[in-house]
């Protein structure tokens, strides 16, 4: 088990024949995942790695059965390459690429979000199963297990960076995770963290959850909120970064673009007060996550499925 | 998001049919003498910073004539207002008022669509608005799969209390300003307050516009009204800090290479991507350090990008040390990086001696990296400590440093 990708996850990489696409492509298959077709426009016919390119998503879905797109496109197309996923039927999409106009975010999470269609992103690094070796996007790069061995651990995290850092700290814990989910930096994106932590509650694998959190937005609320109101009852540790950013001017960005402070909004004091009101184990210090992992999973050669 | 300064702003309003108070800018208590006679009205001053809330920060005045104008404009011109120095006034005729209302347009993260925000108690800021009528505002979540309706803008107004013709004429005003928050790829649109006039006109008088800096690619008209990474500093960028925005720019499809000043600070902050920055400025400082800057390095930049921004990182006057450190890199060469960072100190011929340089990089290519920092005799660390445990070595490094170069 896992959440959201599995062995039977059928991939699709829409711009796959750009130079960024074109490498996790490479690395994706190298772990292992099925990514069964391409799409470029312009460019149906070519191969890359030996993955049939199409012309349109139409044409892919007509010689494969897909249900799991990644998006590859410069953020001017991202609108249309998410219509064009959810008008041939994808159930999955993440959206990697950074910078897409919010006027053009908020149209394509309503027109996913209406269709019933899971979006991943923008601006995520990617997601992965470790269990069944399927990942989403760069996430993991051309050494997957340095950071992400199978365990039981549900990794949510705003930064797609520290996705990798937190699964590795797990790992040097001596745990492993069950699926790790960078779901972007921007203040528009798909899924949050609230939306999530269902999945994981109903993931007979997933002991426990770890969140990367920073300042701005109102997810670590909303999260604290779906506890308390018993949506999810597995130990839960986050860390919050950017506790800095609080004696700075308000309304100044830093780090992602979702990261700013306004007023009460978005504060990392607040949002640990909250987290911990709903019974989250709060890190102080980074590195306590492993620790805190072990005293509430237990010694990691009793986990059954760590890394050991 | 980009602020739009607000004779600009004012301008994109009118040129979508909005009704905004006669007036100029103007730079010198001349121009302020001789716009205040054209009016030839009683007139309002502003002045002209990128910042909210001016009214409190006493940046927004009224003069009877000109010559009190002139006084106040005296006052304003060269001062500077939450870190702005001002450097125009908008010299506006003051509107004969009957009515303040409030109007903004943003989008709300959690309904991920665009919002209307209305009420008739204008005049005061939102924060204040909402604290003193909490009953009087009305917020309307826009489809964001279609424009907005004609109706949509009656019923707003409706439910407000808003009769008769005017009505009608507000509707129309909010569908104006809705078209241009959508046409311009506004962030924020806010008026306030809309006034009515005692002759019966609407009027934008006053108007703050953010412009969202990933749509300006297809903004080309805003380009030269909006500062590219504004909205990554508390005041105008330092000269440095513009040089680093060129940077970034100069390769705006590889990697990221973002730095703000701080105001003080010893340790030069080279870090990413958004998360692990974030994480390691905070370490640093609860370990009693003092980082010089912020940064942000990541999504695999060229190395020129990286020796760019590792040489202003370095020329910042008080840095005494080089902290570089990101998370375990999904796609981030890190051999790249290093060609940056070790060039760079080179250039400046920087003495590790005396100057501590802690690398902590681990990720793609991390062997090569580790071969070329070892060369040339960089403290280096991978994956074999933890962030936390780099800025720990980072602190004792400066710290030991402090030591040493105490007398006796």
């Amino acid at each position: 088990m896992a959440i959201l990708i599995n062995r039977h996850s059928r991939i699709v990489v829409q711009g796959i024949t750009g130079r960024e696409a074109s490498m996790v492509t490479k690395h994706t298959l190298a772990y292992g995942a099925r990514i069964a077709a391409g799409v470029t426009p312009g460019k149906g016919g070519q191969e890359v790695h030996g993955i049939p390119v199409y012309d349109t998503l139409k044409a892919a879905c007509a010689a494969h059965e897909l249900d799991t797109s990644v998006i590859y496109v410069p953020p001017a197309f991202v609108s249309d390459a998410v219509a064009e996923a959810v008008a041939n039927g994808i159930k999955l999409i993440l959206i990697p690429t950074e910078n897409v106009p919010q006027k053009d975010a908020v149209k394509c999470l309503a027109l996913a979000r209406r269709a019933g269609v899971r979006v991943i992103g923008p601006n995520s690094v990617g997601m992965i199963n470790p269990a069944d070796r399927v990942k989403l996007g760069a996430i993991g790069g051309d050494n997957v297990e340095r950071c992400f061995v199978p365990g039981p651990v549900g990794v949510i995290s705003r930064s797609g960076g520290m996705t990798a850092e937190v699964s590795w700290m797990v790992r040097r814990a001596g745990y492993g995770v069950s699926t790790s989910v960078s779901i972007g930096g921007d203040a528009l994106i798909g899924s949050t963290i609230k939306d999530l932590l269902p999945l994981f509650e109903a993931d007979p694998e997933t002991r426990a959850v770890v969140i990367f959190s920073e300042p701005g937005t109102s997810q670590e609320e909303e999260a604290a909120d779906f506890i308390l109101q018993g949506g999810f009852r597995k130990p839960l540790i986050a860390y919050i970064a950017g506790r800095f950013t609080e004696d700075m001017p308000e309304g100044t960005v830093f780090g992602h673009a979702a990261s700013i402070i306004s007023g009460n909004y978005g504060r990392p004091s607040l949002k640990a007060a909250y987290l911990k009101k709903a019974g989250a184990h709060v890190l102080e210090n980074f590195d306590d996550l492993i620790p805190t992992l072990r005293q509430v999973l237990g010694s990691p050669s009793a986990v059954a499925g760590s890394a050991g | 998001m980009g602020r739009l300064l607000e004779h600009h702003a004012k301008q994109l309003l009118k040129d979508e049919g909005l009704a905004v108070p006669p007036g100029e800018i103007a730079a010198s208590e001349n121009e302020v003498l001789e716009i205040a006679r054209l009016i030839g009205k009683p007139v309002v001053i502003k002045a002209l910073v990128p910042v909210g809330r001016r009214g409190k920060a006493g940046a927004i005045r009224f003069a009877e004539n000109p010559e009190d104008a002139v006084s106040i404009s005296r006052e304003m011109l060269g001062s500077s207002v939450r870190n702005f120095p001002v450097e125009q006034v908008l010299i506006e005729e003051r509107l004969d008022i009957d009515q303040e209302w409030y109007v903004s347009i943003t989008f709300d993260k959690n309904k991920k669509a665009p919002v209307i925000i209305a009420s008739l108690r204008g005049g005061v800021d939102v924060e204040e608005l909402s604290r003193s009528y909490p009953g009087e505002i009305l917020v309307r979540e826009v489809d964001p799969l279609s424009d907005l309706a004609d109706y949509e803008t009656r019923e707003i107004f409706a439910e407000l209390g808003v009769r008769g013709k005017l009505l009608i004429a507000a509707a129309g005003v909010l569908a104006k300003l809705y078209r241009a928050f959508q046409r311009y790829d506004a962030y924020l649109l806010e008026v306030n307050p809309l006034v009515i006039t005692r002759d019966g006109q609407i009027m934008a008088a006053a108007a703050v516009m953010s412009v969202d800096d990933s749509a300006m690619y297809r903004q080309t008209g805003l380009t030269d009204m909006v500062q590219m990474g504004s909205e990554r500093a508390w005041r105008p960028l330092t000269d440095l800090e513009k040089r680093m925005v060129e940077v970034n720019e100069s390769d705006p499809y590889r990697g990221t290479a973002r730095y703000t000043e701080m105001p003080e600070g010893d340790i030069g902050f080279m870090c990413g991507g958004g998360g692990g920055s974030l994480l390691c400025f905070d370490t640093l400082t609860a370990l009693g350090g003092h980082p010089a800057n912020y940064s942000e390095v990541g999504g695999n930049p060229a190395e020129e990008k990286v020796f760019g921004i590792t040489k202003g990182i370095l020329s910042k006057v008080g840095v005494k040390g080089l902290f570089v450190c990101h998370n375990i890199t999904n796609n981030t060469q890190v051999d790249i990086l290093a060609r940056g960072i070790i060039r760079a100190l080179e250039d400046l011929r920087v003495d590790l001696s005396t100057f501590p340089v802690v690398v902590r990089e681990a990720g793609v290519n991390d062997a090569a990296a580790r071969e070329l920092f070892t060369a040339a005799g960089v403290e280096y660390y991978g994956d074999e400590v933890t962030m936390t445990e780099a800025c720990t070595h980072m602190i004792t490094r400066m710290q030991k440093n402090l030591a040493d170069r105490r007398p006796g």
